[in-house]
């Protein structure tokens, strides 16, 4: 794994250093790019005036100490800047995840019961519509709707503009704000969740659904299900205390899988609500040609899919004692 | 994840089973779009790209969907969209499963350092966020569909060789490639004459289902700015000037509906696909 | 972005504008609904661009507020945006030949933590706004040296006749900050040794109404009333800018109350607004869009005399205006923006397809294409890419092809410094109320932004011309050599201003003193409810 860091550390900053742009713009304004000596300034400041090679030899030395360097556009570490943002982001992906698996749990209980039947397709296109929009439009339309329109939900950001932040315990502020008390500020949060986790986490849906439907089909098929129908046992019963809890086990694999579709779709899901999270800061970062900024979200995002990925192989394990870890 | 695939249940001659119900009506709004990305110059109701009437019109019955900021027809527009989207996911699909397959196959055949090596470096390009490694190569190439194409090739191969390689090994060790390599047949023989053949469904399949998601990663980078220049009609890109005129809520429309209908066609196909080859584990 | 505005794109979104404000229709007040403790705060709805908050190193649209609110500058401007009044300063003077000025401070003037201001201190700040070279730094380059003859004044010397040197000192940027709480932290006048830059993203030094309360990139600025001013104190004892970034929102919270200002309202969201408790109002300002012509860049050979003014002759700037920003915007004849010295009586730009044609046939140039590049920014409502894709149109009906080609600034940046670009398109804002910015950024000056940019012959009449002018203590005669400069550059044909956009201040109907700066935009402390 820190072999895989160090590859993904080093092609994006190579990456981001072939991009043919000039990040001083960010540093200096465009008004004053043709002053010599502002530039020259901005460059040493900001190292630019090393080779490339000096400044990737300072950015692994840095790296190696945890330290990811100052962001061009926000002046501040890109390490607190990370910090500060990563649990926005968090609390709306498991927000999405918790919610888009639950559902797709559900869905696909009821399409194995009523295989190929009108419930069945149903539950197939809901999951497949999840799969197919894209998410910024999908979030245009649903601001439009609900919020621009009928103004039957909160429009784009964490909280009302009026509301305070809670004090950061945990960063998430459904979280916070129930540890001070303040119900009001809890409401207000979950509010503003709704519309982008259920952009995020309609596509979730799709993925759960199709496995647990095809796992209970699969089970149904075993021989103790039948026993147990044979044996006159109600469906329900079968099916929730019997099959189900065998099917379930590979859906939890499957967040490896779905960790990535998530991070793919906050980036999206963050710019249209303008959620204050990492994937709106990746996405500004590129934009600006931010660099220490563009490395850190990368290393961040690689980090978290490694992880996950290790968490499936071994929740893997557990779950299908065939396999060996090796 | 391994990949368990069991042999393709025999098609029966004339319409195979899969195509039934929801998967038929997917392959006729593909062939419609098709067409109509195909023809659509012969019969355009408009010039796409110059303005026909005043801006910012509601959808009515000369402009069934609308007319934009700079007065040009909307609905046109959506058709022509089909022009960049279709053939760009076309061409990003199978240079991707070329690539793929050769590196997968490979990599899966010759084992060893190659597979290490090879796979490593799978590993590295798939632990991005497909869209981020997208927008630095889009944006290092520069904008334009040519550019967008080239760096999702260069994201959606892994997935291909990934595997392709997994299939790979497991039909290596089944008996009759087994006595094959045993009476000397060439490597590249075996390779093209027994394994792939047999690897190659759940291929297939998932370049289906991927078609979709292609097409929404093209109207995604075209969304950010990173795709197709103005003025040509493009989904994406139509979607972010419609976004800027937000209370003229029909000029974005028209291309999302655009997209969830040639994606959701993709997917329903692809599933159908999937279920009737029983492919499971889809990575 | 759920769009409209991008971030980076939205650098200096809102600027100034004339004074006064042109209220749109009537106001009946109803709604509002704001709630227990936060119900005296100010909020203002904004999608900022803060840079830093360095009072040497902010340069932005947002910096210009928060400057204002938080640092004092020695002279300060009325409401009427032209007439200098005292601030820090009681009273100045330049001499005959404007390379001197004197400024005798205000001994009653004080920093937020009870220190009075003194002549050490303006030292300080302009000798570290130079000595930095940072992004305003400029604004101070002809400063030769300061004299500190006691606490209360201060002598400016330049290295040149600067006639726009008090225009300069009202800029926000050149704001006093407590030179001794500075250099504990670290600042120093070299930017080689200064540490302080992290320090001001959390605190302010500053003497004026407010201080810094909290900073949060991408999500909140909180400012609390200095209740030790030395002037006037401020109404509101909190004001928050929150982050937000297009038009549309800032509508939706205005409307529901959740803010009290919008600050960066189009004019599409602006439709039917009025009323309901919100006042819309809608001013000319001094920002503009602009073409841009480079002869001496790679493929914009092609682009003589005749063919810019082909160019300019074959633009629909009443359409550019209708499809940028629905009508609500001016036609601008010069680089020097309406209402600026020098202006006044300039003739408008007007379309001639049958004249750019046959300009076109003297110079033999048939089926011309060329690469326009630009950068895709929205900015004070504008979107570039719909602005580029109507000029690419009337171009076309002469015979020009645009290839449009819209990329991240940065990118964009790159090309034009390594081989220019020869269509491309940009905007300005104004630091200051002097028109000479102007010539020094647009007029074909040696090593000018533009003149580096399009790579044209230096124009020896426009650098004899902004001598004079800085050489000229009477604002009449000023103005009318300024006429000579806008002149002078319509007919360079290198910088083709497209829209000229009004501003649209949207708040609460029971906010009260708003109006826009010409120096500062926004003036916070003169806000009150009631």
């Amino acid at each position: 794994m820190p072999f895989l860091l160090f590859g993904i550390a080093s092609v994006v900053f190579l990456v981001s250093r072939m991009t043919p742009g000039d990040p001083l713009v960010t540093i200096v304004g465009e008004r004053n790019l043709n002053n010599p000596d502002i530039v020259a300034a901005a460059k040493a400041k900001w190292g630019l005036d090393q080779s490339v090679l000096q400044q990737y030899f300072a950015f692994m030395k840095n790296l190696v100490k945890g330290n990811l360097g100052t962001s061009f556009t926000t002046r501040q570490p890109v390490m607190h800047d990370l910090w500060q943002r990563l649990p926005a982001t968090l609390e709306l992906t498991m927000c999405a995840l918790v919610g888009g698996v639950s559902v797709g749990i559900v869905l696909g209980v009821l399409a194995a019961r009523h295989r190929n039947k009108f419930i069945d397709h149903i539950a197939r296109f809901f999951a497949l519509i999840g799969s197919s929009l894209p998410a910024f439009w999908a979030g245009l339309l649903l601001l439009y709707v609900f919020y621009a329109r009928f103004g039957w939900l909160p429009g784009p950001g964490r909280i009302d503009p009026r509301g305070i932040a809670p004090n950061r315990v945990t960063g998430f502020y459904t979280v916070d704000s129930l540890l001070q008390g303040d119900f009001g500020l809890f409401k207000d949060s979950v509010m503003h969740l709704i519309l982008p986790a259920t952009v995020l986490g309609w596509g979730v849906v799709g993925i759960v659904s199709r496995l647990v439907r095809a796992s209970l089909l699969d089970e149904f098929s075993i021989d103790y299900v039948r026993v147990a129908r044979a044996m006159g046992l109600r469906e329900r019963t079968v099916v929730n205390t019997h099959a189900l809890r065998n099917a379930l086990l590979p859906t939890i694999t499957i967040v490896a899988f779905t960790f990535a579709f998530l991070l793919t779709g906050a980036v999206l899901t963050e710019t249209v609500f303008s959620w204050p999270g990492v994937g709106s800061y990746a996405v500004d970062a590129s934009r600006n040609l931010d660099y220490p900024a563009i490395i850190g979200v990368t290393l961040l995002g690689g980090t978290a899919f490694l992880l996950t990925n290790l968490f499936s192989d071994i929740a893997y394990a557990f779950a299908d004692p065939r396999i060996r870890l090796s | 994840m391994t990949d368990v695939i069991s042999p393709p249940r025999r098609l029966r001659r004339g319409r195979p089973e899969w195509l039934r119900g929801p998967a038929l009506i997917g392959v006729v709004v593909i062939a419609v779009w098709v067409l109509v990305a195909l023809t659509v110059p012969l019969w355009s109701p408009y010039d796409p790209l110059a303005g026909v009437a005043p801006r910012l019109q509601g959808p009515n019955w000369h402009h069934l969907m609308g007319t934009d900021q700079l007065g040009r027809d909307v609905f046109t527009r959506m058709l022509w969209g089909s022009r960049t989207s279709l053939p760009v996911a076309f061409v990003v699909i199978v240079s991707s499963v070329i690539i793929g397959t050769v590196v997968g196959a490979v990599a899966g055949y010759r084992g060893g350092w190659i597979d290490a090596v090879l796979m490593r470096f799978v590993d590295i390009t798939m632990a991005f966020p497909p869209i981020l490694l997208a927008m630095a190569i889009t944006a290092s190439l520069g904008p334009g569909v040519r550019n967008a194409l080239i760096a999702m090739v260069l994201v959606w191969w892994p997935i291909y060789a990934r595997l392709l390689r997994a299939q790979v090994i497991a039909v290596k060790q089944r008996e009759y490639v087994e006595s094959a390599e045993a009476i000397g047949v060439k490597r590249f023989t075996i390779l093209r004459r027994y394994i792939l053949p047999m690897a190659y469904t759940p291929v297939l399949v998932n370049a289906t289902m991927d078609f979709g998601q292609v097409v929404l990663l093209t109207a995604s980078l075209s969304f950010i700015g990173l795709g197709a220049r103005p003025p040509s009609p493009e989904w994406g890109a139509m979607i972010t000037e419609g976004a800027t005129q937000f209370y003229s809520w029909w000029i974005a429309t028209a291309p999302g509906l655009a997209i969830l209908l040639v994606v959701l066609a993709f997917n329903y196909v692809g599933d159908a696909l999937r279920d009737s080859f029983d492919v499971k584990g889809v990575v | 972005m759920w769009l409209g505005n991008r971030k980076g794109a939205t650098r200096r979104v809102v600027a100034v504008g004339l004074a006064g404000v042109l209220l749109l229709g009537a106001c009946s007040s109803s709604g509002g609904s704001s709630s227990g403790s936060t119900d005296k705060a100010l909020l203002i709805a904004r999608s900022m661009d803060i840079n830093s908050l360095d009072p040497s190193r902010a340069y932005c649209d947002t910096c210009q507020i928060y400057m204002t609110a938080v640092y004092e500058t020695l002279i300060g401007l009325a409401k009427d945006n032209t007439t200098l009044v005292p601030r820090l300063a009681t009273k100045w003077e330049g001499n005959a030949a404007q390379t001197e000025f004197t400024f005798t401070l205000n001994p009653k003037a004080k920093f937020s933590d009870g220190t009075p201001v003194t002549s050490a201190d303006v030292k300080f700040s302009w000798e570290r706004l130079q000595g930095l070279q940072a992004s305003s730094s400029y604004l101070v380059s002809t400063i030769k040296s300061i004299d500190t003859p006691d606490a209360q004044t201060v002598k400016v010397t330049l290295s040149q006749a600067n006639s726009a040197f008090l225009a300069q000192v009202n800029a926000s940027y050149l704001g006093i900050m407590n030179s001794k709480v500075a250099i504990a932290q670290g600042a120093t006048i070299d930017p080689k040794t200064d540490k302080a830059e992290p320090w001001f993203l959390a605190n302010s030094a500053g003497s004026g109404p407010f201080t810094l309360e909290k900073y949060q990139s991408g999500a909140e600025l909180r400012l609390k009333r200095n209740d030790s001013y030395w002037g006037t104190k401020a109404n509101f004892p909190e004001v928050v800018m929150k982050q937000t970034a297009d038009a549309v929102t800032q509508r939706q919270q205005l409307e529901a109350g959740s803010v009290d200002i919008a600050m960066q309202i189009s004019n599409d969201a602006a439709k039917g607004m009025n009323g309901n408790g919100v006042v819309v109002s809608q001013v000319p300002s001094f920002n503009f869009v602009y073409l841009a012509l480079s002869p001496g860049a790679k493929g914009g050979e092609k682009l003589t005399p005749k063919v810019r003014q082909a160019i300019r002759l074959a633009l629909d700037y009443k359409g550019l205006i209708d499809a940028t920003v629905g009508g609500a915007g001016q036609v601008q004849p010069s680089p020097i923006p309406n209402g600026f010295a020098g202006t006044a009586g300039l003739a408008a730009p007007a379309q001639d397809v049958a004249k750019a044609k046959s300009l076109l046939a003297e110079e033999g140039v048939t089926d011309l294409t060329l690469d326009a590049t630009f950068p895709s920014l929205n900015v004070y409502g504008v979107d570039f890419t719909t602005a580029m894709q109507k000029v690419q149109t009337d171009l076309k009906a002469v015979g020009i092809t645009l290839q449009l080609n819209p990329v991240e600034i940065s990118v964009w940046a790159d090309k034009i410094g390594k081989d220019g670009i020869p269509v491309t398109m940009l905007y300005f804002a104004p630091d200051h109320t002097d028109s000479s910015q102007y010539v020094q950024y647009f007029g074909l000056l040696k090593g000018s932004q533009w003149q580096t940019w399009a790579r044209t012959d230096v124009s020896q009449t426009q650098t004899d011309l902004l001598t004079k002018a800085f050489a000229e203590q009477d604002a009449t005669k000023r103005a009318d050599v300024y006429k000579q400069l806008a002149e002078s550059m319509v007919a360079d044909d290198v910088i083709i201003p497209v829209v000229n956009p009004n501003l649209f201040l949207a708040a609460r109907s029971d906010i009260k003193g708003l109006y826009y700066s010409a120096c500062c935009n926004l003036i916070i402390s003169d806000l009150s409810r009631g």
